[in-house]
């Protein structure tokens, strides 16, 4: 075979390695890969502002954990006010003890509950000291938690002492069934 | 890397000047909010029944006084354990009374039986349309519904009966917001 005279060398004079291997064509394969995150961000858009739609400021009601409550479909949302809880036998103000149920299933009649009416009545008072200064009327407006298997006679004792304890605007709390559509 | 890329120019022989947005800021905000709001999100979801009580208050002296007739009221009777009796009243006097069958629908969801009253709902409703005084929207009293129970009715038979007397809705106001046409109060005896 003929010996020829070599010829030019692309980037002979350049001293880094690298330089000479990527122009050469050094032969590794790249190790990194890019990674297309778009579809992730658009995830992560939707569950912010999905929970955000879903977020709600006022945070978990109190439950007391020995009233179990009946459900309804009619209801309407949730508001702030006193409540009062009503178990098998206790009666209870924002957790606070406010007499028994049994004096009243034992005289078998309506009557009023005495530990409750002091208890609303000082809570109407005290409203009316801290807030009765501005032009608002109060409100009158009290939640009740009552056992679904307490009977009507303590119910009604309890509505018509909160009524005379000045809240006559009385709302029974329940957990919701879905809504039915109606043709 | 994590970036987006953004090209500008590059063309006709220029330099092409590139600039990568770093999105690692951004997604890390978003985890962190996900995070907060999946910690403090309320899943269960508690409502209301509204039944105010009728308490007489004292007489307001800057109002006129002027003889009005009374108002149309509905007495549900839900002492008898077959039926239940709607009974308007005017006052004293009866206007009309219709009995329904008490059919209860069981529904449970697990340990959990509630039972609702579809046909003494219908009826109520049917009721209402016919007899109701209050039902234009710019009204703003409501119709009055008048629960007679037994003391020893258990409250979920009250709320379930109370559920089927909020079951005619009507519109109230500007924004034409649906609200139950009736309110809700206990008899005493």
């Amino acid at each position: 075979m003929a010996i020829h005279e070599p010829g030019r060398r692309l980037m002979h004079l350049v001293p880094l390695k690298f330089v000479q291997k990527r122009v050469g064509g050094g032969g590794h394969r790249s190790v990194s890969a890019p990674l297309n995150l778009t579809s992730m961000i658009d995830f992560l858009v939707v569950m912010v502002v999905f929970l955000l739609m879903t977020f709600s400021a006022s945070g978990e009601i109190p439950l007391d954990k020995n009233v179990k409550l009946p459900k309804a479909e009619n209801t309407v949302d949730m508001v702030d006010a006193p409540m009062i809880a009503v178990n098998g036998s206790q009666v209870l103000v924002d957790g606070t003890a406010a007499g028994s149920t049994r004096a009243i299933e034992e005289a078998g009649r309506l009557q009023r509950i005495d530990e409750l009416f002091n208890i609303l009545k000082s809570k109407r008072e005290l409203w009316k000291a801290t807030q009765g200064g501005s032009n608002k009327s109060f409100p009158g407006v009290c939640i009740l938690q009552v056992d679904q298997m307490v009977p009507a006679l303590v119910v009604k004792s309890v509505f018509q002492t909160a009524a005379f304890a000045g809240y006559p605007n009385v709302s029974f709390m329940v957990g919701q069934i879905p809504k039915t559509e109606r043709h | 890397m994590a970036g987006v890329n953004v090209e500008s120019g590059g063309k006709g022989g220029r330099r092409a000047v590139d600039s990568e947005i770093n999105m690692i800021p951004m997604i890390d905000l978003l985890v962190c909010c996900i995070s907060f709001l999946l910690i403090t999100a309320v899943w269960s979801h508690m409502s209301r029944m509204n039944a105010d009580a009728q308490v007489p208050g004292p007489p307001n002296p800057e109002k006129e006084l002027n003889p009005q007739p009374p108002d149309k009221m509905l007495h549900v009777e839900m002492r008898a354990e077959d039926k239940f009796t709607l009974i308007w009243k005017q006052g004293p006097t009866v206007v009309n009374s219709i009995d329904v069958p008490r059919h209860g629908v069981d529904i449970v969801e697990g340990a959990v039986t509630t039972t609702r009253y579809p046909d003494l709902a219908t009826k109520i409703t049917e009721e209402w349309k016919a007899n109701g005084s209050h039902r234009d929207a710019s009204d703003k009293k409501l119709d009055q519904a008048v629960l007679h129970t037994d003391n020893k009715t258990l409250f979920k038979e009250i709320i379930s009966v109370i559920d089927a007397i909020y079951a005619p809705k009507r519109d109230f106001g500007a924004a034409s917001k649906q609200i139950p046409a009736f309110n809700v109060t206990f008899s005493v005896n």
